[in-house]
């Protein structure tokens, strides 16, 4: 992990040599000096006088909110906790800085601000990849017939934006003899399916494996997780949109406005890099379903797929059903040139 | 001059070497890292699946690795077929027992040359299927009927390409059998409405 570019938020400015930890020698025998995360990686910054101003305004807005209900002797314990908990959130750090402790308090604090809002308890995981798992996709073109049953799954598994009809899959309706023509494919056809002389191909975030949108975030709001999957840190994305701009497949989606779902759709088994609530002005996409997929599952859409099109697995399982197609079909991947290497491979019968 | 040459390809050489190696990773392609991260993998072959119980299951061993379906004969109404096939098909039609069973079944499936009720079912023992040679045919195992004709189809489906996948990709797979999507007297699949229709988008491509 050394080899790795130097990030952002290596705010020990005033040693110029690091250690493998990120401190310098002296300090690393002191365990409390490992990580700098939440109101450190805030405030323990060299900055100046205009970035100060910005960020003292943004936090007084939170803060005068947040104190003037916790010191007010009429407001209740309850809105007193909700303030306690907001500026907690304000001021935590980046996911993946996070220790295992601040993964699980964070999670805590999301969990119990879902139940002082709406009385109802969800259970948010905040599991790591597993070793010796890279995910992989295939996916049939010919098998397709193009119900769309997958599109549904995943909305609903993924609590997307109802208002706005968000669905992180599009199904491409393609006429044959056309080759892979994007450009005068239909994805909003409704019709009886399959139609004649056509056939469907599916797209949604390949998940490649050198990512494009990585790249180009400007705060690491989105990385690739060692099992592959290319997630967003909800709270952390400041809404740029260089990741949308940055991807070839159109994989990315953005909330223009707050998402709401049902009381009663609500997936309630939440990942804190998937599924969970998104708020207006933050990226979003298909995670494989990372709350599914890291306990052993598959994905929404494979499941629900009735016609076989969609297979999931582990690439590094060499007796693996996605080995066994890599291997024996004639494969190929969307725009392999550009070298994104994603990992979602086409297939025919 | 040939020095210098010489020296230019000695640079050449150390740059290209640098620029393979430049791409913040180890390996050259997906594949490469694939493979070479797989070689050492272990998986344990111990069932283990909490939805499904191992009772329910059918073990296919002709193939690696094995997996399973669920127990199909076990589901079938009014099985086994002898309990009222005690006597040979022509004495039963002519008793004139009226509609009692199968009598909605019409055979739409290749044409009357290659196929009829006896191509797969075998008259003196109903009990079982049976294959153009007259070898038997456990119900459970229809699968090696399909074969005999779809032996691509049924290639894919045991190496995972073709089929539906019911556990999930970390235990050992359980898959659907050929007749739980194809009605194997009908097995050609319906048209159908799609399951959604995005009006925004729709908007949005105007």
């Amino acid at each position: 992990m050394s080899k790795e570019r130097k990030k952002w938020f290596s705010l020990n400015l005033r040693n110029k040599e690091q250690n493998s930890c990120g401190c310098s020698d002296s300090k690393c025998s002191d365990p409390s000096n490992k990580k700098e995360d939440g109101i450190s990686q805030v405030f323990d910054v060299n900055m100046d006088r205009r970035q100060a101003f910005k960020k003292l305004t943004a936090g007084l807005v939170i803060g005068a909110g947040a104190v003037s209900s916790s010191c007010s002797v009429v407001s209740d314990e309850k809105s007193k906790e909700k303030s306690q908990i907001e500026w907690e959130e304000y001021f935590k750090g980046n996911y993946k800085l996070m220790s295992d402790e601040e993964k699980r308090k964070t999670v805590n604090r999301l969990v119990r601000s879902y139940e002082l809002r709406n009385g109802k308890k969800i259970n948010i995981s905040s599991k790591d990849a597993e070793n010796d798992v890279l995910f992989g996709y295939a996916f049939n073109i010919s098998k397709c017939q193009g119900y769309m049953d997958c599109v549904n799954a995943c909305v609903e598994e993924n609590n997307q934006d109802r208002a706005s009809q968000m669905q992180y899959i599009r199904i491409h309706e393609m006429e044959d003899g056309k080759g892979l023509n994007f450009g005068e494919s239909d994805d909003t056809y409704y019709h009886e399916v399959p139609a004649a002389g056509h056939f469907y191909m599916g797209t949604q975030c390949f998940h490649c494996d050198n990512p494009p949108c990585v790249e180009v975030c400007p705060v690491q709001a989105t990385w690739k997780e060692k099992d592959g999957i290319v997630v967003i840190d909800y709270d952390w994305c400041i809404g740029c949109r260089y990741c949308m701009a940055a991807c070839p497949y159109d994989g990315r989606r953005f909330n223009w406005t707050t998402p709401e779902i049902p009381e009663n759709e609500v997936n309630k088994d939440q990942h804190y890099l998937g599924n969970r609530l998104r708020k207006k002005g933050v990226m979003e996409k298909c995670t494989f379903c990372i709350q599914r997929s890291r306990q052993g599952k598959n994905p929404a859409c494979v499941e629900a797929c009735p016609t076989g099109s969609r297979i999931f697995g582990n690439l590094l399982d060499p007796k693996s059903e996605i080995r066994w197609i890599l291997e024996n079909k004639k494969v190929f991947r969307l725009k392999e040139d550009l070298g994104t290497e994603p990992k979602f491979w086409y297939f025919m019968d | 001059m040939t020095k210098l040459n010489q020296s230019l390809f000695i640079l050449l050489m150390v740059i290209s070497m640098i620029s393979c190696k430049d791409n913040h990773n180890e390996y050259h392609n997906l594949i490469d890292k694939i493979e070479a991260q797989s070689i050492n993998f272990q998986k344990d072959s111990v069932f283990s699946n909490n939805q499904f119980e191992i009772s329910e299951l059918v073990k296919i061993i002709d193939n690696q690795p094995a997996f399973y379906i669920k127990n199909r004969k076990n589901k079938i109404e009014s099985y086994a077929c002898s309990e009222c096939h005690d006597r040979p098909l022509d004495e039963l039609q002519t008793e004139n027992l009226g509609k009692r069973a199968h009598w909605n079944i019409k055979l739409i499936h290749a044409d009357s040359k290659t196929m009829s009720c006896l191509s797969c079912h075998n008259e003196n023992n109903l009990d079982n299927l049976h294959s153009i040679t007259g070898e038997s045919i456990d119900f459970n195992f229809s699968y090696q009927l399909c074969n005999q004709c779809h032996n691509k189809e049924v290639k894919d489906w045991k190496g995972g390409a073709h089929g539906k996948n019911l556990s999930g990709w970390k235990t050992s797979r359980v898959s659907k059998l050929c007749i739980e999507c194809h009605n194997p007297h009908k097995p050609s699949i319906e048209k159908r409405w799609p399951d959604r229709f995005n009006t925004q988008m729709v908007d949005e491509r105007k």
